[in-house]
């Protein structure tokens, strides 16, 4: 009766750390999947709405709330945050966001086409050095002292979170 | 590069190749910048510059523009960021001209025209206060392609913002403050502005001063709403009064609205026009409609590089306008395909059904055109 008990209690753990195992393997696999938007530290903004950002990476809108200059830094093609970029947010091919710009900026609309960066960690040490920096960063680079904006109200590595 | 290295000294390096590597990338294709160094370290002024091309083919059977093979607009367009508000752009044309080597002194073989001149302070998204030299921003067509042929999905623009046409005053020499709000999603837009309205010759904007003690007032309103991403919808009003030699001056009301869907699959561009001319001291008033409505589609297969496209324009010109006389009707359809050769270059060829006056034949015409910036 005791041994009996004992089994079923053996199998009962067994498949909580299973099941425990497999959410922390998913969670990490979804977050590693995630791109996080870096903002310079003084941005004045801790969430985004996705037609918000959609704005600012469109060069829609050119200042944060605080009169601040917003400073598009964005990596190279084929650069995973790049593309994630351009199918969730922009909705657009890289030759379509190439021409987007190149309009915006010849129908005057603005004077300041994005920044290149070629590597995440550029992207991390120049949007904390420009003030009114953006991002676009795989959440694995991240670190902590970064600020991370959430879209639509949800950070990197939670469940619905779009940038993935 | 810098993830190898690490600390301290990929962190500079990194630094340093965006200085030199990054930010000094080609302005076009959306990586590059105007500045070339960051904002901190941003130098005024900053200069970059790009330009636009084209190379047409016509035939028709009945002329009506150029046969064979022409040169067409060659456009150079600046920017240059004075301090981080203040920021000049520039579009200057050179268009081969038919009479070039005629004339005493001979006519040179392209005409220059400064076609715009812009300062403007952007104050922030609600307000940029604007002088110069714009296309008017009473037409969508005029003010998101301007010269260049390469951004139109078309060889043609439509026939109520040709160049050099009459039906909407193109060109307009004043001041302009515009901005955008958020409006819950709505991203509403607004333009106002006052300047010199038509010259003496209605094709041309008032480029060496009003030719009447009353200025010319424009303004409009558009939203791109986030829910439908690359909608644009909007409406815009213009008021001048035109002084013409050997006529009364005419007072000039224009209610024009567009509707653009720019996604590719499918793009739809619609506008229409309505030009009212009233004698001043006068009691008739004649008005005249101009619409047009083209359709595309960027076809999925073979690289998304095919994109046929048609278009639907009209124009009813009022007979018993005299500042429109000369300007004709039309019925015309235009429809063609577009092959993107490059990002940057396009190849495009279109036929043309034209009749301007009803009881005469069609003008049929087939064009080809190579188009690209730089």
């Amino acid at each position: 009766m005791r041994q009996g008990l004992w089994n079923r209690l053996c199998w009962a753990l067994a498949l909580g750390l299973c099941l425990t195992l497999a959410s922390v393997a998913l969670t990490a696999q979804q977050a590693a999947g995630d791109v996080a938007v870096v903002v310079h530290p003084d941005v004045p903004v801790d969430n985004l709405t996705l037609g918000e950002l959609r704005r600012l990476v469109l060069g829609d809108r050119e200042f944060w709330p605080a009169g601040v200059r917003v400073t598009l830094l964005i990596r190279a093609p084929i650069a995973h945050e790049r593309d994630v970029m351009l199918k969730k947010v922009c909705q657009m091919t890289e030759a379509q966001f190439r021409q987007h710009w190149i309009a915006k900026v010849f129908r005057a609309d603005t004077a300041v086409a994005p920044k290149i960066v070629y590597a995440s960690q550029m992207a991390l040490d120049l949007v904390n050095q420009i003030p009114g920096a953006i991002t676009f960063v795989d959440l694995s680079q991240v670190g902590r002292n970064m600020k991370v904006v959430r879209i639509d109200g949800r950070l990197p590595g939670e469940s619905g979170y779009i940038l993935r | 590069m810098t993830v190898e290295l690490g600390g301290c000294v990929g962190r500079r390096l990194a630094f340093v190749a965006a200085l030199s590597l990054g930010f000094c990338a080609p302005a076009h294709a959306g990586q590059g910048t105007p500045a070339g160094q960051p904002v901190a370290a941003t130098e005024y002024p900053s200069l970059r510059l790009s330009g636009f091309g084209n190379i047409d083919f016509a035939t028709q059977d009945r002329t009506e523009g150029p046969r064979g093979f022409s040169e067409g607009q060659f456009v150079l367009h600046w920017v240059s960021a004075l301090s981080a508000r203040v920021n000049v752009f520039g579009e200057l044309s050179f268009s081969p001209r038919p009479d070039a080597g005629t004339g005493s002194p001979s006519a040179t073989g392209f005409n220059a025209e400064v076609e715009r001149i812009i300062i403007r302070f952007d104050q922030s998204d609600q307000l940029k206060v604007s002088f110069g030299r714009y296309h008017t921003p009473i037409n969508w067509w005029n003010t998101a392609f301007h010269h260049g042929q390469w951004l139109q999905t078309t060889i043609s623009r439509p026939e109520m913002v040709q160049f050099g046409g009459r039906f909407i005053p193109v060109h307009f020499v004043g001041a302009l403050a515009e901005g955008s709000f958020p409006a819950s999603g709505w991203n509403l837009n607004y333009q106002a502005g006052v300047g010199n309205g038509r010259g003496g010759v209605i094709s041309r904007g008032g480029d060496a001063g009003d030719n009447n003690a009353t200025p010319a007032w424009v303004g409009g309103l558009f939203v791109k709403p986030d829910r439908a991403f690359g909608l644009q919808v909007g409406g815009s009003l213009y008021f001048d009064k035109i002084s013409l030699t050997g006529q009364p001056d005419f007072r000039e009301r224009i209610f024009a609205g567009h509707i653009a869907w720019q996604r590719e699959d499918p793009e739809i561009i619609a506008e229409v026009a309505n030009v009212r001319h009233e004698a001043v001291g006068g009691i008739s008033t004649s008005s005249n409609l101009a619409y047009y409505v083209q359709a595309a589609y960027r076809l999925p297969w073979l690289g998304a590089l095919w994109k046929p496209y048609y278009r639907f324009d009209r124009i009813d010109i009022d007979s018993a306008d005299t500042v429109f006389a000369g300007v004709s009707n039309l019925d015309g359809s235009t429809l063609g395909v577009r092959y993107d050769i490059s990002t940057y270059a396009a190849i495009k060829t279109e036929a043309r059904l034209r009749r301007r006056v009803s009881s005469q034949p069609r003008m049929n015409g087939w064009f080809f055109q190579v188009s690209f910036t730089f």
